[in-house]
């Protein structure tokens, strides 16, 4: 029942989504993308896209691009 | 075995200068004209006030044409610079060349980067720039041996056409058995047969012993080298070390190389794995952001982009280290082996492809409503192969495809090609015509905004439509992101000096999904910064993907996390590592500047560099046709009614879209008001000349030209 996020153990449940967690930072509107393991996901995306068990998770200021 | 002779018409021995804290002081000239060669001195206030890389080959192209050159005439210069920093091998992307010309698509000042090993190699054979002037009667090779201390001319009949076998072959030829030593700057037959010809520059893979290839592909500079008859120029230089560009202060460019370095090794994987998949990533992410070009930047996504997204390249892609300059950690060049193309010359056989890149896959890919990884890559090949600009070659043929379905073109004429949306063979064929020089291709090899004048002078196509959805402005054609949601991005675009390329501000993100810059006067500020930071890899050797496709972990609990300043004092340390001068970020800004105001006066000189130069089509900036406007009318509808405060009720999209374009347009031109007035430029686009004295770029015949145009 753990995620790892940015290198970090971080608590998991059940139908968590990406906004979901979220909620557990503090600059999150600094997130355009999260990587759930090898899976880039965007903002848009965020509600919807549930986050499963034992993920590695990367939260990346996307501001580079171009 | 390719067939070929080789026959020296000219030689020219040199003594090799000393590199000197990354400089080596003088540049090379050739005139293919008359096979003249010479060496030019570099100043102390060539240094000072033009840097290095783009400041240089700025400064040795203004010398060469006068206001009335046009792209073909002999005077016109093709120059080649890396710049101080260019050749340190433990910097990631520290390999980087600058490319300048009169451009056949602008008819002003084209600067276009690439990778691969030509400017340092060009720098440590003795010369911190090329220029290159003439025309030759015969097609010629010029060959710069910094081993051997010499430069040769060759004329060499016989040699492959194509970029991809002539590289491989030349390599061959001049390597003396170290192929890694050879590196080479080539096009190819489209750019002879088109405007919108790119030139491949090359480095040679130790671990798939092959010649692989970079291009510089924006504003039709392979084709001025075409033009010119030059078949390729090749250098040749030994092996590089940290000590080959003699820094002034090795340590501490160590130290901060060190450091650079491992960052991008410990976060490159956790962040976007450029090491593993390159820019593929900007698919998806695009895509969902309603930011990837469809159909002719009619639309910004589509239900089938993942098929041409990083999960399907990933595995596509071939594995191994793809660094495009020695030790890059970065390493994001990558390619696809054994590829078989399904048509064209190489049909059948299996190749080697150097991509596709995010630029390729949406210009070539989902611009043209095409969602087949493989017919990506087969544009790509082709376009590389041909010395086609694959980002021209995308925008120019959606601009045609598009016409062809609003019926102002038809298969009339385009010799019988259905040129629809997501027909992969047409839009190959147009490719294989622009290589061959003829058929439709070759009108498309036009350019956009050629294209709109013969399609309404021939085909009696509607102009201001095509106005609309003819995407280039100052003549080039756009790179490949939606713009129409950002205002910022639309003055990155539109505000360019040398025409809509992403490569001096990329502000979507920061605009319009982090609402950074909700002001004018930030979002002018955001547009002075950008452009004068990013030129600056320009003027020293580098790629500006280090800087921000990584970031550092803490970066986002600093001041201004969008300039990822961590990284910018790291480049400061480089800097003064190298060149032994001291430098703040301030400073870097203030270097960038000077060469960022010369090069928006060449423009002048050149007949353009004003206010209405800056103008940009409507599809940049918001819905043309009304299925654009309903693609996404919650938004639009929200905008009107809450930001503009417009009673929609009962009026049709057509009324809404027609309200809409005033607005937009109108903020267009306020944004133009506050960028000219944050870089110190008249309302009319143009630098003062308390700007340019502030520069140091005050030389008589600048502040003259700022007379006749009434600045003064």
């Amino acid at each position: 029942m753990m995620i790892r996020v940015n290198g970090k153990k971080h608590s998991w449940y059940e139908g968590m989504t990406i906004k979901d967690l979220l909620k557990d930072f503090n600059d999150s509107h600094l997130y355009a993308v999260v990587r759930i393991n090898d899976k880039h996901v965007s903002r848009p995306n965020f509600e919807k896209i549930i986050i499963p068990d034992n993920s590695e998770v990367f939260l990346i200021p996307m501001i580079a691009g171009g | 075995m390719t067939e070929y002779k080789i026959e020296i018409i000219k030689t020219f021995d040199y003594g090799r200068p000393v590199i000197e804290n990354g400089y080596a002081n003088q540049t090379l000239c050739i005139d293919i004209s008359d096979l003249g060669i010479s060496i030019k001195p570099v100043t102390e206030k060539m240094k000072e006030v033009f840097i290095g890389g783009k400041g240089f080959d700025l400064w040795l192209l203004w010398n060469a044409v006068t206001s009335s050159t046009k792209w073909s005439d002999p005077e016109n210069a093709i120059c080649i610079a890396s710049g101080p920093m260019g050749g340190t091998p433990i910097y990631p992307g520290s390999g980087k060349s600058i490319v300048t010309t009169i451009s056949p698509l602008t008819g002003s000042v084209i600067d276009s980067n690439v990778g691969g090993y030509f400017g340092p190699y060009l720098k440590f054979s003795g010369f911190d720039a090329l220029e290159v002037t003439g025309k030759a009667s015969k097609d010629v090779v010029i060959f710069i041996d910094g081993i051997d201390e010499n430069v040769q001319i060759f004329e060499a009949p016989g040699l492959p056409d194509d970029s991809y076998d002539l590289s491989a072959v030349l390599t061959e030829r001049f390597a003396k058995g170290k192929p890694r030593h050879i590196s080479v700057v080539s096009t190819g037959p489209g750019a002879k047969n088109t405007l919108i010809g790119c030139l491949n520059f090359t480095w040679y893979d130790l671990k798939r012993k092959r010649v692989r290839y970079k291009q510089a592909g924006r504003g039709g500079i392979g084709s001025v080298f075409a033009d010119k008859r030059i078949k390729a120029i090749v250098a040749r230089w030994d092996t590089v070390t940290i000590q080959t560009n003699n820094p002034a202060d090795k340590n501490s460019l160590k130290a901060v190389g060190k450091k650079h370095s491992r960052e991008i090794v410990e976060l490159d994987p956790k962040q976007n794995e450029m090491a593993k998949i390159g820019t593929t990533h900007l698919v998806s992410i695009m895509n969902d952001f309603d930011l990837l070009p469809v159909n002719n930047f009619q639309y910004g996504r589509h239900p089938e982009a993942d098929n041409i997204g990083q999960e399907v390249y990933r595995r596509i892609f071939d594995a191994g280290y793809d660094g495009c300059w020695m030790g890059c950690t970065l390493a994001c060049a990558h390619g696809v082996k054994d590829f078989v193309p399904l048509t064209g010359p190489y049909k059948g056989t299996k190749v080697f492809v150097d991509g596709p890149e995010y630029e390729t896959i949406a210009g070539c890919g989902s611009n043209l409503g095409i969602f087949d990884p493989h017919a990506a890559i087969e544009m790509n090949f082709y376009c590389d192969a041909y010395g086609l600009d694959t980002i021209s070659v995308g925008t120019a043929t959606a601009f045609a495809m598009e016409c062809f379905e609003t019926g102002l073109i038809n298969e009339a004429h385009t010799g019988g090609m259905n040129l629809s949306f997501g027909n992969r063979l047409a839009a190959l064929e147009i490719v294989h015509q622009m290589a061959r020089g003829e058929g439709f291709g070759q009108i498309v090899g036009r350019g956009v905004r050629e294209m709109k004048s013969i399609f309404a002078r021939d085909f009696g196509a509607d102009p201001d439509l095509m106005q609309d959805i003819g995407m280039e402005a100052k003549g080039l054609e756009f790179s490949e992101y939606i713009s129409k949601e950002s205002l910022a991005q639309q003055g990155g675009y539109g505000l360019a000096l040398k025409g809509p390329q992403h490569d001096e501000a990329w502000l979507i993100f920061l605009d319009m999904v982090h609402n950074f810059m909700p002001t004018f006067e930030q979002k002018a500020e955001a547009l002075h910064w950008f452009p004068m930071f990013r030129t600056w890899f320009g003027l020293c050797g580098l790629c500006k993907l280090p800087w921000n496709d990584v970031m550092p972990e803490d970066n986002k609990e600093t001041p201004e996390p969008a300039k990822v300043m961590k990284h910018v004092e790291w480049y400061e340390e480089y800097y003064s590592a190298v060149t032994g001068r001291q430098i703040s970020p301030d400073g870097l800004i203030r270097m960038s500047e000077a060469v960022y105001n010369f090069q928006r006066i060449f423009n002048l000189k050149m007949g353009f560099g004003q206010r209405e130069h800056d103008n940009i089509p409507y599809r940049a900036v918001g819905p043309v046709k009304t299925v654009e406007y309903e693609s996404r009318h919650e938004r639009y509808d929200k905008q009107l009614v809450e930001e503009h405060k417009v009673d929609i009720a009962g009026k049709s999209t057509e009324e809404k879209v027609a309200i809409l374009r005033k607005l937009r347009e109108g903020l267009y031109e306020k944004l133009k008001d506050a960028v000219y007035k944050r870089r110190g430029w008249t309302n009319n686009g143009i630098p003062t000349v308390e700007t340019v004295k502030r520069l140091g770029i005050d030389f008589p015949e600048i502040l003259e030209l700022l007379k006749t145009h009434g600045v003064e």
